[in-house]
């Protein structure tokens, strides 16, 4: 931009201003929502005549069966659904790039659902893997099966099957279009240069595809994780109400008509937040091994 | 860096100010100036105020009464409705207490909210309602303020904070062609019938309201009513009720939906599944709305509603007013419509719900047209339902039982 290149302003405050009004929107709204949630968690409550600071909240999740019932689940759910996605998401991308004829149309198609948002996706998955879903009516009527009850339980089930299909379909996409990005030109062009000398198919793979591929993988997998560790709906809508998900465990306590809960649910979603956080660094550490230098 | 550092923070904290000091706007309505006795300044008053009416949304027959026979009478006095629709009356709160919390006094986004029970009790431990008007309302006359169930609310006083619109009796529903009236006859004879046949019957996860008020069924038929539990909360009282009722709940849980390992989440998953033909019977707040299931075929031909030998929980339903409501006036227009007879008499006709308001002091023409609406082979008269109604108990006793259950039986 020459008019921002050849102005008067010092370069720092340039910065500043250009930066600011993602930094407002960021201090405002994420800085602010989380200080309030940690403040809550140490029983800071001014809607209430007698609230007092204290670390209860702290101590009554850490005995809460919910709660500890909830951290397997959770990382059970997040995990599988991340590696699900990440190498169904890039064998994908491997077979798009391999087309010769069509890839504009099946990426077009590989990709629809990516515009679809959680909340329909959970539903559709309802509607599909429940036990008197299309799946269920469809082997009732061909005779697999004598009662919607005699179906498995792939919702509302205890290892939470239908949350990491809802993940699982909706985030293969997500990993397999960051893939296909990466596999530019350029990594064709180094695939080439091994195969002049000498290198076999699985030593191409194995030694020039898969190195490139694995910095964004990891990010969109890092991305993934957070995600299902983090949201509600899906959980909510095809998992159960014990053992359940962090994240409907924190709403289930945010919603408890006790107000003196409410310390625990702020809490759950700290506990959340500093998973998240956890998992950030972990990528940062990873990615910059997995690319030799620092991001 | 430093200074770059320095001159970014302050960049943020202007945009801070900026963003917060424009928040303090204030209210549509000077709450002050109101006076509800005189109500011709309060009609005055919400003359081209749009009112934000929160409440439960999952009931399309009462959107539809509420956008439809409520917006139209409300237009007649220049008010408008925007009907907020919430899956849980607690998300209302929840909403006016976050204003609260971020210090507003006046302006609020909600104008009034369809409550009662645990969620009027949270707001009035947190002092979010704005009392003493509720006889001051002109149809208000038809309110029978003596009835205890009027005057306090799961034992939490009203004190002028609410406005009475309906009443829920509660009722079993059930497929006649499964379960037989006897079956239907009582608690022990329905468990009986589930042990015979496993996973035909459940009830939602507490604290889903209905849940909650399927198992405090469950307990008065234990304990022999409610009456040893009348009056506030009594740990000495419920300790050894409570035992009895969960030895019973873990002692029919096999026998349940999934065998009771788990509960469905909420009263719709409940209905979902009697619709879908997986279970035979549940427990309703809403007895009369079944009638128009059954005509649209969601249900089937057999559907039938029982009152249980223990009789069946009722209450009363309520209109309550945020203190920084910003529509006070249009509030109180739509809190004083919904007490007309005309109005109860058209929600009884459109969808079976029964009246807030004591029929016996409206005019005989409504009292007639009350008596003359024939309920569907499928649903209760209104007089069964009443014949045997209990009472709740105290919120301090049901937000126990919540708590509880969950330990006692969802997590074993």
């Amino acid at each position: 931009m020459p008019s921002f290149r050849s102005s008067r302003l010092p370069r720092g405050l340039r910065i500043t201003l250009l930066l600011s009004p993602a930094a407002v929107v960021i201090g405002v709204f994420f800085l602010g929502g989380v200080s309030q949630a940690v403040a809550q968690s140490f029983g800071y409550q001014p809607f209430l005549p007698d609230y007092h600071w204290s670390t209860d909240a702290y101590r009554a999740i850490w005995l809460d069966p919910a709660v500890r019932a909830s951290l397997l689940i959770t990382l059970r759910v997040s995990l599988a659904s991340t590696v699900i996605a990440a190498v169904s998401g890039v064998a994908a991308a491997l077979a798009i790039r391999g087309l010769r004829r069509g890839r504009g149309w099946v990426t077009g198609l590989f990709q629809v659902n990516l515009a679809v948002p959680h909340l329909v996706g959970a539903l559709c998955m309802l509607l599909l893997l429940g036990q008197s879903g299309v799946i269920a009516r469809l082997t009732l009527t061909a005779g697999l099966s004598t009662s919607p009850a005699a179906f498995p339980q792939l919702t509302g089930d205890r290892f939470g099957w239908g949350i990491i299909a809802e993940y699982a379909w909706k985030e293969t996409p997500f990993v397999g279009i960051i893939a296909l990005a990466a596999l530019s030109r350029g990594v064709a062009d180094l695939e080439n240069a091994a195969r002049v000398l000498g290198a076999t198919q699985w030593q191409r793979r194995r030694h020039v595809t898969l190195p490139l591929l694995a910095p964004p993988v990891a990010a969109a997998s890092v991305l993934v994780f957070a995600f299902a560790a983090g949201t509600y709906e899906v959980p909510y809508l095809l998992g159960r109400s014990y053992p359940a998900t962090l994240s409907v465990v924190a709403l289930q306590d945010y919603r408890d008509t006790d107000l003196s809960v409410r310390p625990q649910a702020m809490a759950v979603a700290v506990v959340i937040t500093l998973l998240t956080t956890v998992l950030v660094i972990a990528y940062l550490a990873l990615a910059k091994r997995l690319s030799g230098r620092p991001l | 860096m430093t200074r770059a550092r320095r001159r970014l923070l302050a960049t943020l904290a202007a945009g801070v100010l900026a963003l917060t000091g424009c928040s303090s706007s204030a209210g549509d309505t000077p709450a002050s100036s109101l006076d509800p006795p005189n109500w011709k300044s309060v009609l005055t008053a919400a003359k081209g105020q749009t009112v934000n009416w929160y409440m439960y949304g999952g009931d399309d027959t009462l959107n539809t009464f509420v956008n439809g026979y409520v917006a139209d009478r409300l237009k007649k006095v220049g008010v408008s409705l925007n009907q907020v629709k919430v899956t849980d009356t607690g998300d209302a709160v929840n909403a006016v207490l976050g204003q609260k919390q971020a210090g507003k006094t006046a302006g609020g986004a909600v104008d009034a909210i369809w409550i009662n029970g645990e969620n009027f009790a949270t707001g009035a431990q947190a002092k979010l309602w704005y009392c003493g008007w509720v006889k001051d309302l002109p149809n208000a006359r038809y309110v029978d303020f003596t009835d205890p169930a009027v005057s306090s609310d799961f034992g939490v006083p009203v004190n002028g904070c609410e406005s009475v619109w309906q009443q829920a009796d509660s009722a079993l529903v059930y497929n006649s062609g499964a379960l037989s009236a006897a079956d239907a006859g009582s608690v022990s004879s329905l468990f009986a019938w589930a042990k015979r046949h496993p996973g035909r019957f459940t009830y939602p996860a507490l604290p889903d309201f209905t849940g909650s008020m399927a198992v405090r069924t469950i307990l008065y038929d234990t304990i022999g009513g409610p009456r040893s539990l009348s009056g506030p909360f009594d740990e000495a009282k419920y300790a050894p009720a409570a035992a009895k009722l969960f030895a019973r709940l873990t002692a029919i849980a096999p026998s349940l939906w999934r065998g009771g390992s788990t509960y469905p989440q909420s009263e719709d998953a409940v209905e979902k599944l009697y619709a879908d033909g997986v279970i035979d019977a549940y427990y309703t707040y809403g007895p009369g709305a079944v009638a128009d299931k059954v005509a649209k075929g969601q249900y089937p031909k057999t559907t039938r509603e029982a009152v249980l030998s223990v009789g069946n929980i009722g209450n009363i339903s309520s209109i309550a007013i945020p203190a920084d409501a910003a529509h006070r006036a249009a509030a109180l227009v739509l809190a004083n419509l919904l007490q007309d007879p005309a109005t109860q008499l058209a929600l009884y006709q459109a969808e079976g719900i029964y009246p807030g308001i004591d029929l016996t002091r409206t005019s005989p023409p409504i009292r007639h047209a009350f008596a003359a609406i024939a309920p569907s082979p499928s649903v209760l008269p209104l007089a069964a339902l009443l014949r045997n109604a209990q009472p709740e108990l105290a919120s301090g006793y049901v937000t126990r039982i919540d708590k509880d259950w969950k330990s006692a039986v969802l997590q074993k």
